[in-house]
């Protein structure tokens, strides 16, 4: 009886504020719940009480003690999860890449280069054979693609890359770009 | 040109042109990057080993220079000039 009296006084502050000490609460009353379901017939009665008292916290009704204890804990875990997603950070997402969208990319920062004639370039065009360029404009054009992605061109695969279709084959193999 | 010393040369020349490209302050910046560009262009024909390896040294001591420059640019940068606002892309 001391028990149950000290759950619902429990369960009373935790009508007042909803927030982790409702948690505690609940989670009091639970283990009250459970440790007394197996005894007599009066704590039964007094367990509807506690029901009784319960039942504003979660949003259903709930039928037995059992079900009781289960619903606190859902709770419980439902604010847990909520102060976790509150706490993540949120990053700007960016348009997924594809095939055709790094394409485009490389495309447009070819015909950015001065040296490049737009007119001339396509996919296969080699950039020293077909567009006229030297290997010291093929490393500054690796060395633009470096900026626009975003990341490192080791020296040992640059020097391979010697049409816009390898850059773009090289870029989505490094970011795992499937078709 | 032996294929080792081409490798050197080109990694040298992009050490080079990311080292220019740090520069905060514009005049700088771009005229590191052209003079750069151009002292490669102007021996793209050198075909002596002993004279590749001589612009090599001068290429490896002028990227101390440039990364001295560029950390004592680093502690004394301004505010962009008006050119650098509103252009969009970065152009090599």
């Amino acid at each position: 009886r001391r028990l149950l009296k000290q759950a619902s006084v429990s369960v009373r502050f935790a009508l007042w504020d909803r927030s982790w000490l409702s948690v505690m609460a609940s989670r009091v009353l639970g283990r009250c719940v459970r440790s007394l379901s197996l005894s007599s017939v009066r704590l039964c009665l007094g367990g509807t009480a506690v029901r009784a008292a319960a039942a504003p916290l979660p949003s259903q009704r709930p039928f037995s003690l059992l079900s009781c204890s289960r619903k606190t804990r859902q709770v419980y875990q439902t604010e847990i999860s909520s102060s976790v997603v509150q706490l993540c950070r949120r990053y700007g997402d960016q348009p997924p890449l594809t095939l055709g969208n790094i394409e485009d990319r490389v495309l447009y920062v070819l015909k950015l280069y001065d040296k490049v004639n737009p007119e001339q370039l396509t996919v296969t065009s080699h950039f020293i054979k077909d567009l006229g360029l030297d290997s010291l404009d093929q490393v500054e054009i690796i060395m633009a693609m470096e900026d626009e992605f975003g990341f490192e061109i080791p020296d040992v695969d640059a020097e391979k890359l010697m049409t816009p279709e390898d850059i773009v084959m090289y870029i989505s193999d490094k970011k795992d770009v499937y078709e | 040109m032996a294929a080792s010393s081409r490798s050197q040369v080109l990694s040298l020349y992009k050490l080079l042109m990311k080292e220019s490209s740090k520069f905060p302050s514009y005049n700088y910046r771009t005229y590191a990057l052209r003079r750069v560009r151009d002292a490669f262009k102007e021996n793209k024909h050198v075909e002596d080993s002993k004279t590749v390896e001589v612009l090599l040294n001068k290429a490896r001591d002028n990227l101390a220079v440039l990364q001295r420059q560029v950390s004592i640019g680093q502690m004394y940068a301004t505010q962009k000039i008006v050119v650098e606002e509103h252009r969009g892309k970065k152009t090599i």
